[in-house]
């Protein structure tokens, strides 16, 4: 994972382990204290929980019951949950582009020196640090079938489309939605990216005569190809988490169409109450992500060899 | 195409001459593109307050649209604010904001001091343990996190909000980077002068790292804000509700008159984005930074 640039290597101290003056064996320890016994109620404990109840049955009335695996074998017939896996592929699928092209050329196209160019960047960045409740707001005006996004759609002869309610179009405004909410966030990755383009190569390429595109190609990109695999698997990670907009939006609806597997937990969890189960259907988008992660990492390990 | 000018460097650029005579570069399509931009991403923002504007004379929704507010007025503010427990929702954001962030930075701060400055057994397998936190979706840890505070007797409290915001990935990432740039000789020089661990981080790492702390606690303010999912879950009483949630709670009560819960919605954004405005420039580039390593 190292070569992503998401989990940078350890500097190795530098004379080798050592006992410093006034330092005891568990002062580093003993630093950590707060934050180790908060990783143990706040990821240690629920993970182990998490276990626990993907092989009970637990329906908060009823008291826990050990069932092996038939809250996997259940998952593996149930028809809802293979739709909410695909619909998760098929979400990611439609949001990596905004998480890995566009922000490329957003990034291109503030990373210059122009009067009020951090306004611009300012602006670009605004839709991250603002609660996906608002957006979500925001957007089932824009969205909704009188909203200004079919006006756009009219003037070009289309239209009109309920997107939030048409089972067709749900899963991609949604997508379309998250997108723009984390486009700024990419591009700063991208941003920090391109100020590491070497510039002589760049002017070097202008004075031989070439091109917008193939500086693009052969100059920009291969220098940046480290920071793809990082907003890859961010991308990948960030799309898992859409379940506020689907749950301000949409609720999973039309008929299931933006039921994600995130949402298909909270939903079989607290609104279903089938916490057993639900724990299952975690565990296998726990499994799914680190799956990802891995063959991330595999392609990342390939180039570099 | 915008794209064609040069990329270059800001730092760079600032400090070197124009060395190569260069083609002229369409500024003003360079900015009418800027501008284009921009309102794709500031318009839906600028919309929900031309809503909120709206007279109940004029109708939200039009064909084509009429986005202007004629005269525009200031009454479903006032309603939002009256009508809802909106000062409640407000006051409980900024206690959760106060109490969480300083935690935080605390907890941040302490975890990331041995990871970058300390040698010790297992230190790799601490930092990991703690990053792989950042890989684990929110969606997952809602169940068995429900549990946990059941157990301990904390559903529907402030502490059910505010514990598990406390530990970040994010903020000891960040700062076992900048513990771990801090020149070798400035800590040795403070160990040669016979000062403890702990003394060396009070008065030498954390000082040095005063503008990252800044950061964090920016950044934890706008995550702490804006959360939603985990206060809806360990939370039933509303008096107890963020912003974010209460938002969405408006929507669901007062789902009749669209001007209304855009004025809420305002209202909700109004702090973050005054926060942002202000520090957007340490944001973005400390953001950059991160990624850098």
């Amino acid at each position: 994972m190292a070569a992503t640039g998401l989990i940078p290597r350890v500097r190795r101290p530098r004379h080798g382990p050592r006992r410093v003056v006034g330092q005891k064996a568990w002062t580093p320890y003993l630093f950590m204290l707060p934050g180790l016994l908060l990783f143990a109620l706040m990821f240690g404990w629920p993970a182990f929980i998490s276990l626990q109840m993907s092989v009970s049955s637990y329906r908060i009335v009823t008291p826990v019951r050990y069932v092996g695996l038939d809250n996997f074998l259940r998952l593996a017939a149930d028809p809802q949950f293979h739709h909410a896996i695909g619909n998760t592929f098929l979400f990611m699928a439609m949001f990596l582009p905004f998480a890995v092209v566009l922000p490329l050329f957003l990034a291109m196209l503030v990373n210059r020196r122009l009067r009020g160019i951090h306004a611009f960047r300012a602006a670009y960045y605004l839709p991250v640090v603002t609660s996906m409740v608002a957006v979500a707001v925001a957007w089932r005006y824009l969205l909704s079938q009188e909203g200004v996004v079919n006006w756009l759609l009219s003037l070009v002869g289309l239209g009109p489309i309920d997107f939030l309610l048409d089972t067709h179009w749900a899963l991609p405004a949604l997508a379309v939605v998250e997108g723009w909410k984390n486009m700024g966030l990419f591009m700063v990755i991208y941003l920090a990216a391109l100020q590491g383009v070497p510039r002589e190569h760049l002017e070097a390429a202008t004075v031989d005569g070439a091109g917008a595109a193939r500086r693009l190609w052969h100059i920009v990109l291969p220098a940046i190809l480290p920071y793809v695999t990082v907003t890859l698997t961010l991308g990948m990670l960030e799309s898992t988490r859409s379940f506020e907009s689907i749950y301000v939006l949409t609720r999973g609806g039309p008929q299931d169409s933006t039921l994600t597997l995130g949402y298909y937990i909270w939903h079989t969890a607290f609104e279903k109450y089938d916490v057993g189960y639900a724990s299952a259907a975690g565990l296998v988008l726990w499994l799914i992500m680190i799956g990802l992660a891995l063959a991330n990492q595999r392609l990342t390990r390939r180039r570099d060899a | 195409m915008a794209v064609a000018a040069p990329v270059r460097t800001p730092e760079k650029a600032a400090t070197k001459p124009k060395a190569l005579p260069r083609r002229r570069r369409p500024k003003v399509g360079t900015y009418v593109l800027l501008v284009l931009v921009a309102g794709v991403f500031v318009g839906p923002f600028l919309l929900l307050l031309a809503t909120a504007l709206k007279p109940s004379s004029q109708p939200v929704f039009s064909f084509p649209p009429d986005l202007i507010p004629r005269p525009p007025v200031v009454d479903w503010f006032v309603e939002a604010w009256t009508t809802i427990p909106y000062g409640r929702f407000l006051l409980n954001s900024v206690l959760y904001v106060g109490v969480t962030v300083p935690l935080y930075l605390v907890v941040s701060a302490t975890t990331a001091y041995p990871l970058a400055r300390i040698s010790f057994r297992g230190r790799q397998f601490f930092f990991l343990l703690f990053l792989s936190t950042m890989f684990l979706p929110g969606e997952l840890m809602l169940i068995p996190r429900f549990l946990v505070m059941r157990e301990l007797g904390l559903l529907d409290s402030y502490p059910a909000v505010i514990l598990p915001a406390i530990l970040s990935s994010l903020g000891i990432f960040l700062l076992r980077q900048t513990f771990a740039a801090i020149p070798d000789e400035v800590i040795e020089a403070a160990r040669v002068d016979g000062a403890s661990e702990w003394r060396i981080f009070l008065s030498v790492a954390c000082p040095i790292a005063r503008p990252t702390i800044a950061v964090l606690a920016i950044l934890g303010f706008i995550s702490i804000w804006n959360s939603f999912l985990w206060p809806l879950v360990a939370l039933d009483d509303q008096s107890k509700f963020p912003i974010a949630l209460g938002i969405a709670y408006l929507s669901g009560v007062s789902g009749t008159d669209v001007r209304g819960l855009a004025a809420g919605t305002v209202l909700s954004l109004v702090p973050v984005i005054a926060v942002f405005v202000f520090l957007q420039r340490h944001i973005l580039s400390s953001m950059a930074g991160a990624v850098k390593g």
